[in-house]
């Protein structure tokens, strides 16, 4: 485990030293440091107001819903101060009018639960005393910094559960889009798969949202009728879980436990947890000490494997929870040789690819098809 | 059980008796309805007995139509009750009224025009099927039809259809929900007069079984001849109601219109007037054309309009009057045969282009074709000038003098308009009516062709009509008057040609032709025929 | 003394607009009920979001930039009804626009006072483009043009999806699906509120100009309002027919080139907002007149913008919409009453 107070700026420094002395730690803190920015001057928790935009609706169960357990903790925490949410901002310029809604509402901290991009930086740009931070986000600013979870591993580990369950060896992905965050989500969990069944593929479907249970629906079957048996995807919600259900396929899911959507299909899921990574950030902005900073979440410290459903055989728990156990003692399983799905080398054998590679991993590994 | 006034008394008829006390099979008592600006019903009191043909006679606007809409349950009344029977009924919709065995067949079809013949008289029918076929739709359709001798094509669309056939489904689907009392408005207006005596048989007989007829026209002989009552509706208000035996054309006539009218003769003509030329202003030569549907409309028709005439066009409708006036004024063009204006092919030439030679045209249906409703009436009154200065100069377009010459049309048709940038239709028919007329009239410097130019005006807006046709004619221009009403057609024109399945049967002079005779041709007859069986008609 | 209501076929202007008045306020007040009884303090809410929109630059800007694809979504619907052609594809011909434009911008290596008329005439191009089909077919074959641009805004939509997350994606975006940051961008006109707002109001004023005062204007308004009576007066119906139904794509086209080139500099899935499917409400409260978009587009823009506010608020966005649809249903309910009037009988006669 991962303390907390490890992924503020300091502690990751810290760990990039490690890091570079050859004791680096999987889903630990590997990403280049900011240029110096100066703190940003405390507030008083009463005077405080901390904002939070959301992709999907709270109510979603899933990734929505987690940052919202999030925000509840931060209220916990600070009761004093005022948070403010909206919830399902699209992917336009309305994001860009929200995210400036809450900096004329007296936000003194933003944090965007998706990566909204230019419609985020646009209002940070022009909005140098608040502090932004942006989830899945890839461009930090000297008030803006960006956070996410090391998906990856527990992916893989659930990869291995899903090779070892799967009879056709035919994995099946409900996508949102093409994007790092669904490449290394496929990835990982293929090549879990191989590593159990070296002749397992994955088929993908991108559905274009993070939040359409109708869409998500007609995929997943769409999968399971293309001779998928086992279903993943990143959806925030519990749709495909339920067709997987009815038609007898097993599901790993994202980000909480939805089991009781389908007990006999559910295998895991990989559940999120923002909650300490919120208070300890609104901590620091209340405190005067906040600078931007790039964490990813590892393994443990706010990102894991769910507790394994009831189908899921004894055995094929211990053999994927070994991998977990490795993963956890500082092995990493993307090490080369891994070629893409054209066929080229894209990782040469014995090289071990870093977190930042794996952040942005933007091709398909041999295997997958449809993105 | 109400108690019937002075008009309940027991009558005869003469082909059902009636017994006192016998209810009225329906009355109307002190219905009132009110619309924009126009009272259209107020104190009506109707009683029609079982075994009655009662007629509704007034001027157009009378209120005849508003008050047969109560009846059927499209219009509920502000004021009045309704009694079937003996018993006060509430009527929400059609479907009340047509369950009380009450059928009307409209002036203005109510049928839908995208569906066959056969769906519409199954429309809205208890009996219909809840599953069936077209087919098996058409063929009880087709069986209704022989049975009630009514000749329908039940696979035809009704849009396709002409009136006069359109009338015979509406009539059809009336009678196969067995109506009691059958409400006819206006029907004998798209009929030959042989086809109208057919109807009268049918009415008489649908009667004689304890039916009633109500049946509503401004045509004098007609009523006379049928009905065994006759109510007289002005204004809105019941004038009186008579016994068919103690009345006569002139006393009705005073009674609908208030004053005495005279049909007088118009084709007498003034001295100074222009004479009528010798060469034709305009030709047809062997002039063909199709309908919207590919069938043709009009078969070699050959016609000549001389300047200074009047040329009537009678006709049942539909039976191509429509395509004349279209190829006449460049809405469509012939297939094949020529088009001559002075001599000259005009074969080819669009809309814009006759008006712009001197052809003004009066449309069968000036809402459908001869303005834009919705627009306010200075765009309607200058559609036919808006190219030239002073309303456009250039390709810009000027409202200020578009209104100006609105003006001046509006004045020369004596109508008095608040509000120039009103839509049009918020006009009364017969303002509308004189408006387009005037404008036409603007442009016809060589020929006016005026399609049903009295269709839906009272007296006093078509005596308007026919003063404007003989301004025209006086001034030496030809006139092709296409009307169904014979004895317009005869007290205006000079020359009378007939329509028959797109062809002409005839030219008549006027002078010399009896109503008979047009009547015969108008089924069908060639003129070369009438003399040999006239004889045999007469008697 | 008795009287009663009767219905005129069409309303005085002044009523119409008094009927729309108090239909906002009558929604807005109906609002105001369902919030208060539901905990919220509908005067504090009221309170902020004017404070928000029209108290605070930032808010004007908001609605400055909300306003410019509205009007002009808005005026394509409204120039497509005045020749009687409902163009529900203005969505599908925004994204051709949009997407015309960035191709432009993003492969056309030229000056930026080259490239912004480019992609200018680019989108207006794609916008005609996405509409020729459904315009020929409704021309030449009568097949009706409301379900076929309703169906080409699902392709176009797709489209863009595709290449922004394919052929053009972001080379080093990342995350989000989107083209790369565009090399041009439409100049500032007042603060984050670009060019493209004065000149979707000039366009409109142009439009509306040559509606009333050419010859050209006059046939679309006959020919739109009834093609029997343009057919009657030798009117080339057909022809525009053609025209004004490329016009009303080449405009939705322009709104999609403004908000790629103006405010979201990236192409990307989503980019509409459904401002075209709100074009079809703006036309309808412009009374498809083309000067009435802009206030039509201005009512709209200031109900989205308070949405946003109200959602800061801790309204949810089912709660929002329910809102917008109060003050539709209320106008369109005021203006069929605004039809009716009360009259004595004593003054009525025939």
């Amino acid at each position: 485990m991962i303390d907390l107070r490890n992924l503020s700026r300091r502690g990751f420094l810290n760990l990039g030293v490690a890091a570079g002395a050859g004791l680096m730690m999987p889903g630990g803190l590997i990403r280049p440091a900011l240029a110096a920015a100066k703190p940003l001057a405390p507030v008083a928790e009463k005077d405080a107001v901390i904002a939070f935009g959301h992709t999907g609706p709270v109510t979603d169960e899933g990734w929505t819903w987690s940052h919202d357990q999030g925000m509840k903790a931060v209220q916990q925490a600070f009761p004093k101060l005022k948070t403010i949410f909206v919830e399902s901002i699209p992917y336009s310029a309305d994001a860009s009018r929200t995210f400036r809604q809450f900096v004329s509402e007296g936000a003194n901290m933003v944090f965007a639960t998706s990566n909204y991009g230019d419609f985020l930086y646009d209002v940070a740009k022009r909005s140098p005393n608040v502090a932004f931070f942006e989830c899945d986000g890839r461009h930090p600013m000297d008030n803006l910094g960006t956070y996410y979870v090391a998906h990856w591993y527990p992916t893989y580990v659930t990869g291995i559960a899903a090779g070892l369950m799967s009879k056709t060896g035919k994995l099946g992905y409900v996508a949102s889009f093409p994007v790092p965050s669904v490449y290394s989500g496929t990835n990982a969990f293929l090549m879990g798969a191989r590593s159990v069944n070296p002749n397992a593929t994955l088929q993908a479907i991108a559905i274009n949202s993070w939040f359409d249970p109708q869409a998500a629906t007609q995929a997943g079957t769409a999968l399971l009728d293309n001779g998928c048996d086992l279903l993943f995807g990143i959806m925030d919600e519990a749709g495909y879980l339920q067709v997987a259900e009815k038609r007898g396929a097993k599901a790993v899911m994202w980000n909480t436990d939805i089991r009781r959507y389908g007990p006999k299909g559910y295998i895991s899921s990989i559940v999120v947890d923002f909650k300490k990574f919120y208070v300890e950030q609104v901590r620091q902005r209340l405190a005067g000490t906040w600078v931007p900073s790039t964490p990813i979440l590892a393994m443990g410290a706010g990102v894991d494997r769910d507790a394994w459903g009831e189908t899921v055989p004894e055995e094929v728990r211990k053999q994927a929870d070994a991998a977990r156990d490795k993963i956890l003692g500082g092995w990493s399983p993307f090490t080369g040789e891994i070629k893409d799905s054209k066929g080229a080398v894209r990782v040469a054998a014995g090289k071990t690819m870093t977190e930042e590679e794996l952040y942005n991993w933007n091709w398909s590994i041999e295997g997958v098809k449809g993105l | 059980m109400h108690g019937f006034s002075e008009t309940g008394r027991s009558f005869e008829t003469g082909r059902a008796k009636v017994a006192p006390g016998t209810p009225p099979i329906v009355y109307l008592k002190g219905i009132a309805k009110y619309f924009p600006g126009v009272i259209a019903n107020q104190d009506v009191d109707i009683e029609v007995m079982p075994g009655e043909i009662h007629a509704l006679l007034g001027e157009n606007g009378a209120g005849k139509s508003t008050l047969m809409n109560i009846l059927t349950g499209i219009y509920q009344p502000d004021a009045g009750e309704i009694i079937i029977d003996g018993y006060a009924k509430i009527f929400a919709s059609p479907v009340d009224a047509i369950a009380a065995g009450i059928g009307m067949v409209h002036q203005h079809f109510k049928l839908v025009k995208a569906f066959s013949v056969a769906e519409n008289i199954h429309l809205g029918w208890a009996e219909t099927p809840k599953r069936i076929s077209a087919q098996a739709l058409e063929a009880r359709t087709a069986e209704l039809a022989a049975a009630l001798n009514l000749a329908v094509r039940p696979e035809a669309r009704v849009g396709d259809l002409s009136t006069g056939e359109q009338q015979r489904v509406e009539i059809l689907r009336v009678l196969a929900r067995n109506a009691r009392v059958l409400i006819l408005d206006e029907p004998t207006a798209v009929l030959t007069p042989a086809e109208a005596r057919e109807l009268f048989r049918a009415l008489r007989e649908f009667v004689s079984r304890g039916n009633a007829v109500i049946f509503i026209s401004h045509k004098l002989d007609e009523v006379l001849e049928i009905s065994d009552r006759i109510t007289v509706l002005r204004g809105g208000r019941r004038v009186t109601t008579e016994a068919t035996a103690d009345c006569n054309q002139a006393m009705l006539a005073n009674l609908m219109v208030g004053h005495e009218i005279v049909l007088s003769d118009l084709r007498a003509r003034k001295a100074e007037a222009a004479p009528i030329s010798a060469e034709p202003v305009l030709s047809l030569r062997e002039v063909t054309v199709r309908d919207d549907f590919g069938n043709v409309a009009l078969n070699k028709v050959s016609l000549d309009i001389h300047a200074g005439e009047i040329l009537g066009i009678a006709g049942v409708a539909g039976n191509g009057q429509k395509e004349l006036s279209e190829v006449l004024t460049g809405m469509k063009k012939p297939l094949s045969g020529k088009i001559l204006v002075d001599g000259r092919d005009f074969s080819a030439a669009g809309g814009a282009e006759i008006a712009r030679s001197g052809i003004g045209h009066i449309p069968e249906d000036r809402l459908k074709s001869g303005l834009a409703p919705a627009l306010s009436i200075t765009d309607n009154t200058v559609i036919r000038e808006y190219k030239k200065p002073p309303v456009s100069i250039g390709s810009w377009f000027r409202p200020g003098a578009a209104t100006a010459l609105a003006q001046s049309i509006a004045a020369a048709a004596a109508v008095t308009v608040p509000d120039f940038s009103m839509p049009v239709r918020n006009l009364s028919g017969g303002n509308q009516q004189r408006l387009v007329a005037r404008r036409e009239m603007r442009i016809a410097t060589k020929v006016l062709i005026a399609a049903y130019p009295s269709r839906g005006l009272d007296v006093g807006a078509i005596n308007t009509m026919m003063r404007y046709f003989v301004e025209l004619r006086d001034q030496g221009v030809g006139v092709i008057l296409i009307s169904e009403e014979l004895e317009e057609l005869l007290n205006l024109s000079d020359r009378i040609a007939v329509m028959f399945h797109g062809e002409i049967m005839g030219v008549l002079d006027t002078a010399e032709s009896a109503i008979e005779d047009i009547g015969l041709m108008m089924g069908g007859r060639p003129a070369g025929a009438l003399a040999q069986t006239s004889r045999e008609i007469t008697s | 003394m008795s009287g009663r209501i009767q219905r005129l076929p069409s309303a005085h202007p002044t009523v119409a607009l008094l009927a729309r008045a108090a239909a906002i306020l009558l929604a807005l007040l109906t609002a105001g009920v369902i919030l208060a009884a539901n905990g919220a303090d509908p005067l504090k809410l009221v309170a902020q979001v004017v404070k928000s929109t029209f108290g605070s630059r930032f808010g004007l800007e908001d609605v400055g930039l909300l306003v410019t694809p509205l009007i002009l979504t808005g005026l394509s619907v409204a120039v497509g009804l005045r020749i009687g052609a409902w163009n529900i594809g203005a969505e599908g011909q925004f994204y051709a626009g949009a997407f015309a434009a960035t191709g432009v911008a993003l492969f056309v290596p030229a000056p930026d006072f080259v490239l912004l008329p480019l992609a200018f005439v680019a989108g207006g191009l794609g916008g005609m483009a996405w509409i020729l089909v459904p315009t020929l077919a409704r021309a030449y074959a009568d097949v009706s043009e409301l379900i076929t641009t309703l169906l080409l805004n699902f392709v176009a939509v797709l489209l863009v999806y595709y290449v922004s997350t394919g052929p053009w994606l972001d080379p080093d975006g990342h995350a989000l699906a989107t083209t790369a940051r565009l090399p041009c961008e439409l100049p500032e006109f007042w603060g984050a509120v670009h060019w493209g707002f004065p000149l979707a109001v000039l366009l409109t004023v142009l439009v509306a100009a040559g509606l009333s005062f050419t010859r050209w204007g006059y046939e679309v308004r006959v020919s739109g309002s009834n093609p029997q009576a343009a057919r009657y007066a030798g009117m080339p119906f057909r022809r525009h027919l053609i025209l004004v139904m490329l016009l009303s794509g080449a405009i939705a086209g322009i709104a999609g080139m403004f908000e790629v080139v103006g405010t979201v500099h990236r192409l990307q899935g989503g980019i509409s907002n459904n401002f075209g499917y709100l074009g079809i409400m703006v036309a309808v409260l412009a009374r498809g007149s083309a000067l009435g978009v802009l206030a039509g587009a201005a009512l709209m823009g200031i109900i989205l913008n308070s949405g946003i506010i109200l959602q800061t608020q801790g309204l949810n966005v089912s709660t929002v919409l329910a809102i917008t649809g109060l003050i539709l249903f209320f106008t369109a309910i005021g203006d069929e009453l605004s039809h009716y009037r009360f009259v004595r009988n004593e003054t009525a006669s025939v």
